[in-house]
């Protein structure tokens, strides 16, 4: 790690701690931070996506200072009637719920109250633990069913240039709630910079959460996330993910189904072109009996485009009768691009049905050859068949408008195919 | 000798230790051990070199702990490195000089030596410690211009071929237990196929450990030439000790242009007992290079031994149209462990790939499948299939898939499918229903589970692995 | 030869049958018809001696109680279960599975073990009677069988293994008009003055061709109605309705 990485231990006492305990929780992640430096592919979460590396090829220099977060105005989608919550620069910027019962929602900046002394190995999360003062909290109170849809703008601001954000969000939906949220992500910045999220998402019994995370056009960005979530007695989590564009994107996705009967569904589906790498994650532990996962992951790769997928599906001894199904599936265009994955399955329990596919190969010549027979040319018959491929995940959004919105977006990351 | 608990496990039958008196190298692991070793084989000046080289590598070089069974730590200064049966140092002409106690042991393991009673069609090395007792079948194979011999015989003989070969797929300092492999190395087998010929006979290496605190590291170096075809069979027993044991051994095969290798292993060395005291930890480095075009290497293996079972039989596809086979069955019963699986590097264009692994847990045990398919840029229009299926039995065990695929290129394709489940209730009521008691039913459930692979084996292996696969799991149901 | 007490059978927490009697001599045969759902496939499983079950009552089999008896000391004794559903077990090869299966109730029987060539000549013998094609024999059990073929199948066995006391659920259903005559023709050849015969069945046809001593007609787990061969062209006729 050459030292231009190193995060000076001035900056947390810039932070506002409230307490000795905070501090030390912070120095000690910082200290691992700048003991371990930015994660290589020796590290074996880190194995398919070198992130030293490409740290060192696309910055000289990182900085921690927080940005400054003036905006004019924030262009709200018009598609569909929604509330919704503006973060800009990871900062709680502004907030609207006026389809709903104020007093069943909460909202405030996120405060770390947990200072587990539980060691993380992931030096992103502790430089994060170190750093991270802003964020959200938004809590559902029991027996609460939002009416609309509420978007969470991320809006990155024109100033950003090699800064590196850290924040913290939570989401906690009380029993037998229901939350609806889109993830739209709008970058102004023209320049490389690094955003690194710690979220946490808790479900309690009978909750219902529906997440959408998709971005506005492609940027410059580096983004971590990791995101930690509870899932208790018959609570249902799903998630799509549409999140191609970046230069860089991890998302480090835990799932913890601790309550009986409860479920998680994830689904996404990006097409990855010049510069673009991603990877997705994901550990769904499945801790309490009769739990039900769905996970299908599916890439097109394009150019120089690579793609990972690590996904682990973990049962544990007790968690008889759990269904758990993961697949991946990969297009690649080009002799350029890369798509690599590790379908794990760590499994404790014998009464269990779990299974994974995992494929990755050219697009369908026959189904090409069909389609040209039929009079259109090449690039349009593949053009088509990436849409379809990547279709059948959006296809499975309920809402109609919601549908539309995201496909649309899907259309002109294709176009410039 | 600390082998008074016997009876600790009925079912293991090859559990008897022969008396015979032997002579060791001194214990430990040192420069003097590694002379001796090269000394007592009178071995030529490169070779001792080459094991110094791995000797001193070795120093620099820790035990992986990657994998998913951990072991206590072993005492490496605490081991014999080499023992041979007395009389054995030089190898006996005709089988009129063996001791009649060997012949007998390896009656009583099935393996008939004498000229009479020998296999039909099997030709077979057999490797007691750390010699090559006996091979049969040799002058048939000479005529031939077939060689198959001890390495240790092949390292005086044919020193060309080995020179040119040994170390080429595995490196000297390719990990830590095939560097240790490659210093302390004492005997296997070493196989060439000349041009274009089909060797008519399967060639079999019949691995036996019989003294204490001894360690095994045999090595096999197998070279198919140009459009030549080999069948080799491997198996290993030994007796039940309280002990753990270390077995590191190195299996190195060459498929040059047209050539194609038939690898395949039963392994059942002692497990140890059901409360996990004792057993072979197998910790072996094979690996084969596909290097002419249209060559092909299969491995098929049968794990059903071996307290911790630690291997990845692997191919390297560089010649153009190359093919590489994994077939395996690993199955672990009590307190066993099995990190098991393949790589499969693609990097010759049109070159295709096949892993059928079946892994099947009971008791206490772990049993893991870890892969990598790697298909390279310029490995244009490769191919890929896996297949992955576990089996468990209760709920005190474990089964785990890690696989690692990359796909570098947009004219190749990899399918990896992967299941888990227990055994069909159903299926066992079906069997029960027509008179099988339970555990003929599970025997015959999971021998059906494990067809494909079975299947690969040669028939004098396939019977003896189907009976494995049904005393391996008896007492795992009730 | 069988005798069956009040018996009561639940399983996860669902009663099915609900206290049914029913005895069978030696040579009888008797028809079991009754509204789907009505437990008729549990009476079989539980007769055959499958886990799971509740059990209260009484099961007496030639004389002895059977309560306690596991699926395979049954089958070894006489009693053979033609499935409704016969399961598909991949890659265990159909030959030899019933070889085993039939050395397992010959030694039972104290019968010397059969060996391969007589059991292959046995095998020829009986698939042809049933118009079974000897190369499906070298399949692996059931797999990708038809309907048909499967429920020809059970015959086969039933055939091989010469069992005393014989269940056969809905065997003809999915039969062709063909193979249900054979089936029929093989029931009935099978048939003599020791062996009996419980044959679950939707249909009159069957019991044309089989002619059964008695009918019974069960109905949310117990028997409703017993008859003789009038009852099922009643039903067959009139519906489960108008009958109790
Ligand atoms: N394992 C089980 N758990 C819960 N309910 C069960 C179970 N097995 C059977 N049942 C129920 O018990 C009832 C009787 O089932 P059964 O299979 O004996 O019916 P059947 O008379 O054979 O019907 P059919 O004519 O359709 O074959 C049905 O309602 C069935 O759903
Ligand atoms: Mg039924």
């Amino acid at each position: 790690m050459t030292n231009s990485f190193q995060v000076n231990s001035k900056e947390i006492s810039k932070i506002k701690t409230t307490s000795k305990r905070e501090k030390d929780f912070r120095i000690k992640n910082l200290n691992f931070f700048n003991k371990n430096g930015f994660p290589n592919k020796r590290h074996e979460d880190w194995k398919f996506s070198d992130l030293r590396e490409i740290i060192y090829k696309n910055f000289k220099k990182l900085n921690t200072k927080n940005t400054s977060v003036k905006v004019k105005k924030i262009n709200f989608i018009k598609d569909f009637d929604h509330n919704y919550v503006a973060i800009v620069n990871g900062e709680l910027h502004s907030s609207n719920f006026k389809f709903e019962d104020k007093n069943k929602i909460k909202i405030k900046i996120f405060k770390n109250k947990n200072f587990s002394q539980e060691n993380e190995s992931n030096p992103l999360i502790c430089l994060n633990h170190a750093l991270a003062n802003k964020g959200y909290h938004l809590e559902i109170k029991d027996n609460y069913k939002f009416k609309k849809t509420v978007i969470i703008y991320n809006l990155f601001t024109k100033d950003l240039k090699d800064s590196i954000l850290n924040s913290r969000n939570k989401i906690k939906v009380g029993k037998n709630s229901e939350l609806h949220t889109i993830d739209f992500i709008i970058n102004e910045s023209k320049h490389k910079f690094v955003n690194n999220v710690y979220e946490n998402v808790a479900l309690a019994n009978n909750a219902v959460y529906k997440n959408i995370c998709i971005q506005k056009d492609k940027s410059q960005g580096y983004f971590h996330k990791f995101s930690k979530n509870q899932l208790l007695s018959k609570s249902k989590y799903s998630t799509f993910i549409f999140p191609s564009g970046l230069r860089f994107n991890k998302l480090d996705l835990e799932f913890n189904l601790e309550g009986k009967d409860s479920e998680c569904n994830l689904q996404s589906a990006s097409f990855l072109n010049k510069d673009d790498h991603q990877e997705i994650k994901t550990k769904m532990n499945h801790l309490a009996p009769n739990c039900k996962s769905y996970q299908r992951v599916k890439n097109v790769l394009s150019s120089d485009g690579k793609g990972v997928y690590q996904g682990k599906i973990y049962v544990k001894n007790i968690a008889q009768k759990t269904d758990a199904y993961q697949l991946s599936k990969a297009m690649i265009l080009s002799d350029n691009s890369e798509f690599d994955s590790k379908p794990e399955l760590e499994i404790y329990a014998d009464d269990v049905k779990c299974s994974h596919g995992s494929t990755s190969g050219k697009v369908d010549e026959d189904a090409i050859h069909y389609l040209m027979t039929r009079g259109l040319d090449k690039k349009e018959s593949t053009k088509l068949l990436i849409n379809g491929f990547l279709n059948e995940v959006i296809e499975m959004i309920k809402s109609n408008s919601v549908k539309n919105f995201v496909k649309g977006k899907l259309k002109k990351q294709i176009y410039g195919y | 000798m600390k082998n008074e608990n016997i009876n600790h496990n009925q079912d293991y039958k090859y559990g008897f230790t022969t008396d015979i008196e032997s002579i060791k190298a001194p214990k430990g692991l040192s420069e003097k051990t590694i002379r001796f070793i090269s000394k007592i084989k009178k071995e030529p000046k490169w070779m001792l070199d080459w094991r110094l080289k791995a000797f001193n590598r070795l120093k620099f070089l820790k035990e992986p702990d990657w994998q998913k069974p951990k072991f206590p730590k072993i005492d490496y200064q605490d081991l014999y490195y080499y023992s041979a049966p007395k009389g054995m140092t030089d190898k006996p002409k005709n089988l009129n000089e063996v001791d009649p106690k060997l012949i007998e042991t390896y009656n009583k393991l099935g393996i008939p030596l004498n000229e009479q009673k020998k296999l039909s069609g099997v030709a077979v090395d057999a490797v007691f410690d750390s010699v090559s007792v006996a091979t049969t079948f040799k002058d048939e194979l000479t005529k031939k211009g077939i060689i198959f011999c001890p390495i240790s015989e092949a390292i005086q003989k044919h020193s060309d071929l080995v020179k040119k070969y040994l170390g080429s797929v595995i490196p000297i300092s390719d990990h830590y237990f095939a560097t240790l492999n490659s210093a302390v190395f004492t005997d296997g087998s070493f196989v060439y196929i000349p041009p274009n010929t089909r060797c008519p006979m399967e060639l079999s290496t019949y691995f036996r450990i019989n003294a204490s605190e001894t360690g095994q590291f045999e090595r096999t170096l197998i070279i198919a030439d140009k459009g030549s075809y080999v069948s080799y069979l491997e198996g290993c027993t030994a007796p039940m000790r309280d002990e753990n044991q270390l077995h590191a051994a190195n299996v190195e095969l060459i498929a040059l242009d047209d050539a194609e290798i038939k690898y395949s292993t039963v392994q059942n060395w002692y497990p140890g007992d059901k409360n996990g005291v004792g057993g072979i930890y197998n910790f072996v480095t094979k690996r084969g290079a596909c290097r002419g075009k249209n060559s092909k290497i299969s491995w098929t293996q049968v794990e059903t031994g071996s307290a911790i079972t630690w291997k990845y039989p692997s191919c390297i596809l560089q010649g153009d149209n190359s093919i590489g086979e994994f077939y395996s069955i690993a199955i672990t019963n009590n307190h066993q462990k099995a990190d098991t699986g393949t790589k499969m590097i693609h990097l010759g264009k049109n070159t295709k790939s096949k892993i059928i692994s079946k892994g099947i847990s009971a008791g206490k045990a772990d049993n893991t499948y870890r892969g990598l398919v790697d298909i390279g840029r310029k490995a244009l229009n490769s191919r890929n299939y896996t297949q992955c299926d576990s089996l468990l039995m209760g709920n005190k065990c474990g089964a785990h898939t890690v696989p690692y695929i990359k796909n570098k290129n947009s004219s190749s394709t990899i399918e990896h499918e992967a299941t888990t489940s227990k055994i069909n209730e159903e299926q066992l009521f079906y069997c029960n229903q027509r008179g099988l008691d339970q555990e003929e039913a599970v025997s015959l459930i999971v021998n059906g589970f494990c067809k494909d692979v079975l299947q690969q084996l040669p028939m004098e292996f396939a019977v003896e692995a189907q009976k494995l696969v049904g005393i391996s799991l008896e007492g795992s149901v009730g | 030869m069988l005798e069956i007490k009040n018996l009561t059978a639940s399983i996860n927490n669902r009663d099915i049958l609900k206290g049914l009697n029913i005895s069978i001599k030696p040579g009888e045969l008797h028809a079991i018809m009754g509204p789907n759902g009505s437990g008729k496939s549990t009476l079989a499983n539980v007769l055959s001696g499958k886990n799971g079950y509740k059990i209260s009552g009484e099961i007496r089999y030639e004389g002895k109680d059977l309560k306690e008896m596991s699926v395979d000391k049954r089958a070894q004794k006489g009693i053979f279960l033609a499935f409704q559903y016969p399961i598909e077990i991949p890659g265990v090869n159909t030959n030899n599975f019933l070889k085993t299966s039939l050395n397992k109730v010959r030694k039972a029987r104290g019968e010397k073990e059969i060996d391969t060539m007589s059991f292959l000549k046995l095998l020829k013998e009986k698939s042809s009677e049933l118009g079974i094609d000897e190369k499906m024999m070298s399949r692996q059990l059931n797999l990708g069988f038809s309907g048909g073929e499967k429920k020809k199948n059970e015959i086969l066995q039933m055939k091989i293994l010469k069992p005393n006391f014989v269940i056969l659920d809905e065997t003809d259903s999915g039969l062709d008009i063909d193979a249900l005559k054979i089936v029929a023709n093989g029931v009935n050849s099978y048939r003599d003055k020791k062996k009996s015969f419980l044959v679950i069945t939707h249909y009159q046809r069957l019991l044309d061709y089989i002619k059964p001593d008695f009918v019974h007609v069960l109905s949310d787990g117990k028997i409703v109605k017993s008859g003789c061969m009038e009852l099922a062209e009643e039903l067959e006729k009139k519906g489960y309705n108008k009958i109790k």
